[in-house]
């Protein structure tokens, strides 16, 4: 392996976010917090990070789409891979009607649902660090 | 101080304008008038009246039709119509097509006073229960938001915290204290669950799954359900056996929320046997329906329990050991099958066990047989 790998997770509550940062800093990754969405867009324009683990359900409503939605236009950014983290599946239906669940923010994402298995975490982290990787190699 | 009432008075005679507007206007009512039909309904967008008095008999648009475009178009605004010749079949017409009251000419000032008042307390109370309805529509659309918010977030929190515990202290602690570590984390889990399945019954439409409809095969169906049920007959030492026949015609439906229904049955089969008898789920065709059953050998339902059994938290009285459950699994499968336009039955004897019996129309010949991926039922 290169380097370590650095990660940003932005989600406003303290102890879940502790219960994921564990077992990622256990994984050998280098992972900073953001427990709102200013700090977390803050982090995002002052250091660069391999990955971005977002909770799509942050405030009162849906905070983290906000984020996306402007990492989507953010040509620099628009590249971070960012694994979307939802408490529930009928909200993200009820925010996107008649779309796929799955509302693909940015060029390279996926969607798990709160609490994350351990294994399936580390998983969806890895695989998302190789597409967004393989995507750099091509554009090269 | 309050803004004025807003009334507005249709009528081809200018006498009547007049008077209404110096009565009305002498109270807290803003009034406006039109000669004719057409120019009181354009004075409708523009002047946004709270009441409109109508005469019933105009040149031009009768009285009649610009009542019913504004019933149409305006529901929220009361109308009281002005009958000039005085019959009590046209003002009953009139209270027919939605106007509040009748006001036969002449009238006097108090009268014109009285149903104005009367008209305008209506219209608030209206408005008001159209409020409460709307508030209670909206925080049953809500609930979802709100109960996963205030409690899948702590216990996903919790949850998070147990997985990386689990994790980190896998060498550290005995196999007792991974265990409890272990259990813990099933309780929670079964709690999560259960908050699901609260969701699916107060909030998520489930007329919606009509949009995802295709034709299935119900030997799929049974055969991922029996999958999913497996393990837990393992566990119980039942054994379930499928007698589906391999000729059976299609069903049109959602096969995950179907398979739900199925996955009810079974588990509830299993959950009532004793250990070591059978589950039978049997299927076919009968009076041009598609019939599943699923059939136990197990406790059986008492008969004064049987009616409350498809409703929200009816569970039966009589509970086997280790027997948990929220008791919403059969009104959420009653809801999916209905959507699917079929119905759910039960005939159970106490100590001799329980067949449900789930009815569906065959899937129509003209259907499109084949099945476009975009429209697949998501997971």
């Amino acid at each position: 392996m290169n380097q370590t790998k650095k990660l940003l997770i932005i989600d406003d509550d303290p102890d879940f976010v502790a219960g994921m940062k564990s077992i990622l800093v256990k994984a050998n990754y280098e992972v900073d917090v953001a427990y709102n969405p200013k700090d977390g867009l803050q982090a995002l324009q002052t250091k660069p990070y391999d990955l971005l683990l977002l909770d799509i359900m942050m405030g009162r409503g849906a905070e983290g789409i906000m984020i996306a939605r402007k990492l989507g236009k953010d040509p620099k950014l628009r590249n971070l891979p960012v694994l979307i983290i939802t408490g529930i599946r009928e909200q993200m239906a009820f925010l996107f009607p008649g779309q796929a669940v799955h509302p693909h923010f940015v060029a390279v994402d996926e969607l798990v649902e709160k609490p994350v298995e351990p294994k399936l975490l580390l998983e969806k982290v890895e695989a998302l660090l190789k597409t967004a990787e393989a995507r750099k190699g091509q554009s090269k | 101080m309050r803004p004025k009432h807003k009334i507005l008075v249709i009528d081809d005679e200018e006498v009547v304008l007049d008077s209404c507007t110096q009565v009305l206007s002498a109270g807290d009512c803003h009034v406006a008038t039109a000669p004719n039909g057409t120019d009181g309904l354009k004075l409708v967008e523009t002047f946004e009246p709270e009441l409109v008095f109508i005469d019933l008999k105009m040149p031009g648009l009768s009285g009649f039709e610009v009542l019913e475009r504004l019933r149409t178009n305006h529901p929220e605004i009361e109308a009281i119509v002005i009958t000039g010749y005085a019959t009590v079949s046209s003002a009953i017409e009139a209270m027919k097509k939605g106007a509040f009251d009748f006001l036969p000419k002449p009238f006097t000032p108090e009268e014109l006073r009285l149903i104005t008042r009367r008209a305008l307390e209506h219209r608030e109370l209206a408005r008001q229960a159209a409020a409460l309805r709307r508030e209670k529509e909206m925080l049953r659309e809500n609930f979802a938001a709100i109960v996963s918010h205030e409690l899948k977030s702590p216990l996903g929190a919790i949850q998070q915290n147990l997985y990386a515990l689990i994790d980190e202290l896998g060498d550290k602690l005995s196999d007792e204290q991974k265990d409890r570590l272990v259990r813990l984390k099933k309780r929670v889990d079964d709690l999560l669950n259960l908050i699901h399945s609260w969701l699916r019954v107060f909030s998520v439409d489930l007329s919606k799954l009509k949009e995802n409809f295709r034709p299935l095969e119900l030997a799929t169906v049974v055969a991922r359900a029996v999958d999913i049920v497996h393990q837990h007959a393992v566990r119980k030492s039942v054994e379930i056996e499928v007698a589906v026949p391999g000729d059976l015609p299609m069903v049109s439906g959602d096969e995950g929320s179907l398979t739900e229904v199925v996955v009810n049955l079974l588990n509830n089969a299993v959950k009532y046997s004793f250990a070591n008898s059978k589950v039978t789920v049997r299927a076919g065709t009968q009076d041009g329906e598609v019939f599943l059953s699923v059939i136990d050998t197990g406790v059986g339902i008492a008969k004064e329990d049987l009616k409350h059994l498809f409703q929200d938290f009816g569970r039966g009285r009589k509970q086997p050991e280790g027997a948990e459950g929220c008791g919403l699994g059969l009104a959420i499968s009653k809801r999916i099958v209905e959507v699917h336009g079929g119905s759910i039955e039960v005939q159970s004897e106490p100590g001799k066990g329980s067949a449900f019996t789930v009815r569906l129309p065959v899937a129509r010949a003209d259907m499109d047989v084949v099945t476009n991926p975009s429209t697949g039922s998501q997971t």
